[in-house]
């Protein structure tokens, strides 16, 4: 265990940052271009549920492959790089050494997000896999586990050699994420692409993938900007920090066994989902503890802070709705419904997303030595996501449960079953066009700030960023 | 937090128990179930996919059919999933050993397709399958990309989709399915988990008093 988080200035540019502040910034800028482009796509595969003919007669858009294109885009393109990005900068901070390798991780980003684009044309082109979460065509997946390899190594040698005895929380979650991906996604690849096992183990191994990507690798990376940021923007002690580490290892341990939730009543080994339950239960002590570490981001007003309360409560939301719906009692209703995608929703658009725009808004600043040039945009973008967020995740959630009277309990037919949703539906899709609109004046604002920074290369740019985040 | 290989070898415990626990116990569990044969019909079920179907699967999963449709029958009284025809008895795991890549999907926006074929009353014929993908519906899009336009050079083509009203191609032109819609149909109409196994009948009802409370 280690000394808690110490308190530090809003003004804190470090001298170690310098050399990073390109390979950070292109992580970041890939990460918000990604971003867009999920957003796009997050509207028009909403728009395709209220009207399925929706561009879906164009072959590369079809529901189901936008659906890839869209988690694909969000998943790997906007929370890996953005995560990753975070990741490397917390782990050289508290490393206490400038990132050493950083040429590596400029190479492996090159690569991830040649992959991806190379991923998601072959998607388009049909050599999508067909495994939820896992759809990348076969031959991008081991170029990606490489890169990302390259990309982690900044981090990696941080870890390994950083100069104080002790560790901060952020750097457990940040450490274990980039360990953690290569090794399992390794796997995984090797039993479903290289020597695909039988039958629906295929589904048992392509779900602990997709449920292990979230809970082992980005959600902890999230966590890890959480960690590091509420501390330092509230300048206050996290309350209850002696109990952060058992919080960590209940998600690195229980984390991806929670998968069979999504399994209930299927043709799998019935212990699956039960342990789901056992693990669903478990998990609501880590979300105890994120409770009781991140509660004082309720205290400030910046907008970094904005975006963790918002990430926090709806975390904890989801980790309580998951734990319910993953009885078999509420699955019965719950099941292949949009309650489904509601949930992922509010933890993916929710949670993961406004930590990593919270460690976003405040780590540029710091890495540019510049405020953010549109401080207006970056507050509209808070204000328009967490509007996005609730809009489409409550309207998806009222669809699940009208879905649930006709689809579970009733013989309506899919037609009549549409006409129904067709209220809930469109107001999703007005919530993902708030997304959309937010996350382009993030991106804009960014290209604004980086651009700016780039004139202004050549003189000293290293001067204390304040508080614009 | 300090001992840095005790942390590392943490994180690999944790997640290679997580990991073998459920991937290789499943493996260990179903990765070698073998066919049942049937000693009153003299065959082996489930049967092995005929080769345009098996072909067809491919096709399901690269157009993502999975994203709206499930292939997985749910026990009785869990949903709805006997009352609309789509299956007798809940989908076990005997039923998918010989597809390549199971589909299992897990959104309903769709019926569910594990048993089409057998669909009561009526299963679709491949005639209406080639109509609902070239035309679509209120609720199905259209995949007009995996049917080609032609003339009809001579002979008008067996194969034609017959089309009617505002679908119908113009005259001295047809609609004919291309070698993915084929394989798809033939897919969509040989996924079938018509077999009673053993372990797919529903368990007995429990009465209140069970036997060995009698006793």
């Amino acid at each position: 265990m280690s000394t808690p988080p110490t308190q530090a200035s809003a003004a804190d540019a470090s001298p170690f940052d310098g050399g990073a502040r390109w390979p950070l910034t292109l992580l970041a800028g890939s990460a918000l271009v990604w971003l867009v482009v999920g957003s796009l796509l997050a509207l028009l595969t909403g728009i395709q549920l209220h009207t399925p003919s929706f561009l879906a007669d164009c072959s590369a858009l079809t529901h189901g492959r936008a659906q890839a294109w869209r988690e694909t885009a969000f998943l790997y393109g906007w929370a890996g790089n953005a995560g990753v990005g975070l990741g490397l900068w917390i782990l050289g901070r508290l490393g206490g050494h400038p990132l050493r390798a950083l040429n590596w991780a400029v190479v492996g980003t090159v690569f991830w997000n040649l992959g991806l684009l190379f991923g998601l044309i072959g998607i388009a082109t049909g050599s999508m896999t067909g495994f939820a979460g896992l759809q990348l065509p076969r031959a991008v997946q081991p170029v990606l586990v490489a890169a990302f390899c390259a990309m982690a190594l900044p981090g990696v040698l941080a870890w390994a050699g950083r100069k104080r005895e002790g560790t901060y929380a952020a750097q457990w979650y940040a450490a274990a994420a980039l360990f953690l991906l290569p090794w399992f996604w390794t796997a995984t690849q090797a039993v479903l692409l290289w020597s695909p096992l039988r039958g629906v183990v295929q589904t048992v191994a392509a779900s602990w993938h997709a449920q292990s990507v979230v809970a082992l690798w980005l959600m902890p990376l999230a966590l890890a900007a959480a960690y590091y940021v509420i501390p330092k923007q509230t300048g206050k002690l996290l309350p209850g920090y002696d109990s952060a580490p058992l919080a960590f290892w209940t998600l690195i341990v229980v984390g991806s066994w929670t998968f069979g939730r999504h399994l209930i009543g299927g043709p799998v080994p019935a212990w699956i989902p039960t342990m789901a339950v056992v693990a669903q239960c478990l998990l609501l002590f880590h979300f105890l503890v994120i409770w009781l570490n991140f509660r004082g981001a309720f205290a400030g007003g910046s907008v970094t802070l904005q975006y963790m309360r918002f990430g926090l409560v709806a975390y904890l939301l989801t980790g309580l709705a998951e734990t319910i719906t993953s009885f078999r009692g509420i699955a019965v209703h719950t099941q292949f419904t949009l309650f489904g995608p509601a949930l992922e929703a509010l933890l993916l658009q929710g949670a993961l997303s406004m930590f990593l725009f919270g460690g976003l808004v405040h780590q540029l600043p710091r890495v540019t030595g510049r405020h953010w040039a549109l401080p207006s945009f970056v507050s509209g973008h808070a204000s328009l996501v967490m509007l996005g967020v609730v809009v489409s995740v409550l309207s998806l959630g009222w669809a699940g449960l009208a879905q649930d009277a006709l689809l579970n309990h009733s013989q309506t037919p899919f037609a009549e079953i549409l006409v129904q949703l067709k209220m809930p539906l469109l107001l999703h899709s007005a919530g993902q066009f708030a997304l959309l609109a937010g996350n382009v004046l993030l991106l804009v604002a960014f290209l604004r700030s980086a651009l700016s920074c780039c004139q202004a290369e050549g003189a000293s740019v290293l001067r204390p960023a304040s508080s614009a985040s | 937090m300090k001992n840095r290989p005790l942390f590392l070898f943490g994180l690999f415990l944790a997640v290679l128990t997580s990991w073998a626990g459920f991937v290789l116990g499943s493996h260990g569990q179903l990765g070698s179930l073998t066919p049942f044969f049937d000693e009153a019909d003299g065959q082996s079920h489930p049967a092995r996919l005929p080769g345009l179907a098996a072909r067809g699967q491919a096709v399901y999963a690269d157009l993502g059919c999975a994203a709206c449709h499930t292939q997985q029958v749910r026990r009785p009284g869990f949903g709805s999933d006997q009352a609309r025809g789509w299956g007798e008895r809940q989908s076990v795991a005997r039923d998918y050993i010989f597809h390549a890549q199971p589909q299992l999907g897990a959104s309903r926006l769709g019926p569910d397709l594990m048993n089409l074929a057998g669909r009561k009353p009526q299963a679709p014929s491949a005639e209406e399958l080639h109509r609902l993908l070239y035309t679509g519906s209120a609720a199905h899009p259209a995949f007009p990309f995996l049917y080609e336009t032609r003339e009809i050079a001579g002979e008008a083509s067996r194969q034609a989709v017959r089309l009617t009203g505002a679908a119908a191609p113009k005259a001295g032109s047809e609609v004919v399915a291309t070698e993915r819609a084929q394989t798809l149909v033939a897919y969509l109409l040989n996924v079938n988990s018509g077999f009673e196994y053993p372990e797919a009948r529903p368990l007995p009802a429990q009465s209140p008093a069970s036997p060995e409370a009698k006793k």
